[in-house]
């Protein structure tokens, strides 16, 4: 009996090294890849929400979200010749099938310059629509979930199906991004208010 | 060749997993609202079934048979991280549309049962012919059904607009129970192929006349 146990442990602990031993190798060559769509990911967000930008500078840790539920991972302030332009925030929140992010943007006149949806696992065909850009909550003018933030000014309600138009059967992913879309609103004109007052 | 064949065969109507063996469907009704989430879901799954069941089939006399299942998942598991990562690195936006359904693999009935049943007993090459076999059936129900629901529920195919702008999409079908509905018709087709074959298989005089 104890040998079988120890002849078991052996055979298992075989095949977990080799299955550790290819994850390894697989996980090495596809780390630098996977991180530089990463990168280029944020780097098009960023360049897409402020098109006009020519430097971005990062602000980390330096806001923080008010509302629950919702956390700020990330901002940046966009700036051209030295003006600055507004602040581009990465909120992470809670959606229907997980953790989202997303990049809202804030223009210095306290309205959005846009919102990209960086990761969302909803469902396909339904809340992932929010990602799609050929979805359209308003199909006569094309507007696409995210679109419609575009020059909306901080202080809307941000209330779904008020002034936010929802995915169809998706309320709760609208919900959830709406309130992302929201902190980072206040969040980010907070900072700008802060930043024009302090002469910065 | 001809023994080959047939256990290549199988899979695709006589033992299809989804339509007669019934298991892994789960992730199937999930994933078939898009042709291409149905495509990138299919070839993620016979990826991991064929190594799969390669692996195990290769070192089936090495396994003890009392850990057999924690074993199992251990290779299902690391052919399961492999392809995410793969797809995370050189496929992006496929990774990002089928989200969690490519780790949900794992755990895919589909894989532990045919490895289970299948390539523990049987010689490597059988084993490799039998998880084609699998993964063709899957992928073609997979692609079937999200074909229906993509055409009827979004008015497009593989996201390109198909349908005249007048048609007013079927919402139904994108959501669960029309998921469930396709489904069932996709099972009853299958029931009636496989009887249309068996009759043919039994009356060939009576077919060339």
């Amino acid at each position: 009996m104890k040998k079988d146990i120890l002849k078991l442990g052996l055979a298992l602990a075989l095949f977990a090294a080799g299955a550790c031993v290819a994850l390894a190798m697989v996980y090495a060559v596809t780390k630098p890849t996977i991180e530089g769509h990463e990168a280029r990911n944020l780097e098009a967000s960023l360049k897409e929400i402020f098109p006009e930008a020519d430097a971005f500078e990062s602000l980390n840790g330096e806001l923080s979200a008010d509302t629950a539920g919702v956390t700020v991972t990330g901002a940046w302030k966009a700036s051209k010749g030295g003006a600055t332009l507004g602040l581009a925030i990465r909120t992470l929140g809670k959606s229907y099938g997980g953790d989202a992010a997303m990049l809202v943007g804030v223009r210095t006149d306290r309205r959005l310059s846009g919102v990209r949806i960086l990761t969302l696992s909803d469902t396909p065909g339904l809340g992932a629509n929010a990602t799609s850009p050929t979805y359209f909550v308003d199909k006569a003018s094309k507007t696409t979930f995210p679109g419609q933030f575009k020059d909306k000014p901080v202080s809307d309600p941000f209330e779904v199906k008020n002034d936010v138009s929802a995915i169809t059967a998706s309320t709760i992913t609208s919900k959830a991004l709406t309130d992302m879309a929201k902190a980072a609103a206040l969040a980010g004109s907070a900072w700008l208010e802060k930043a024009a007052a302090g002469g910065m | 060749m001809q023994r080959l064949w047939k256990i290549f065969s199988k899979g695709i109507v006589y033992e299809n997993p989804l339509l007669m063996l019934m298991i892994g469907l789960c992730s199937a009704v999930a994933v078939t609202s898009s042709v291409g989430n149905a495509v990138g879901m299919g070839g993620a799954m016979t990826f991991v079934i064929v190594f799969a069941e390669l692996v195990i089939s290769l070192f089936r006399k090495l396994i003890p048979n009392d850990a057999r299942i924690p074993i199992f998942i251990i290779v299902i598991a690391a052919f399961t991280t492999i392809i995410d990562l793969s797809m995370k690195a050189y496929l992006p936006e496929l990774s990002k549309s089928l989200g969690v359904f490519i780790p949900l693999i794992v755990v895919n009935c589909i894989i532990m049962g045919r490895v289970e049943a299948f390539a523990s007993k049987e010689k490597p090459l059988d084993a490799v012919v039998d998880a084609l076999g699998m993964g063709v059936g899957y992928t073609w129900v997979l692609v079937g059904i999200a074909a229906f629901r993509e055409l009827l529920g979004n008015g497009t195919l593989m996201a390109a607009q198909v349908m005249p702008e007048a048609f007013q999409p079927i919402l139904f079908f994108t959501l669960p129970p029309g998921g469930f509905m396709v489904f069932a018709l996709f099972i009853s087709f299958n029931i009636w192929l496989k009887k249309a074959m068996e009759r043919r298989a039994a009356a060939p005089a009576k077919e060339a006349a």
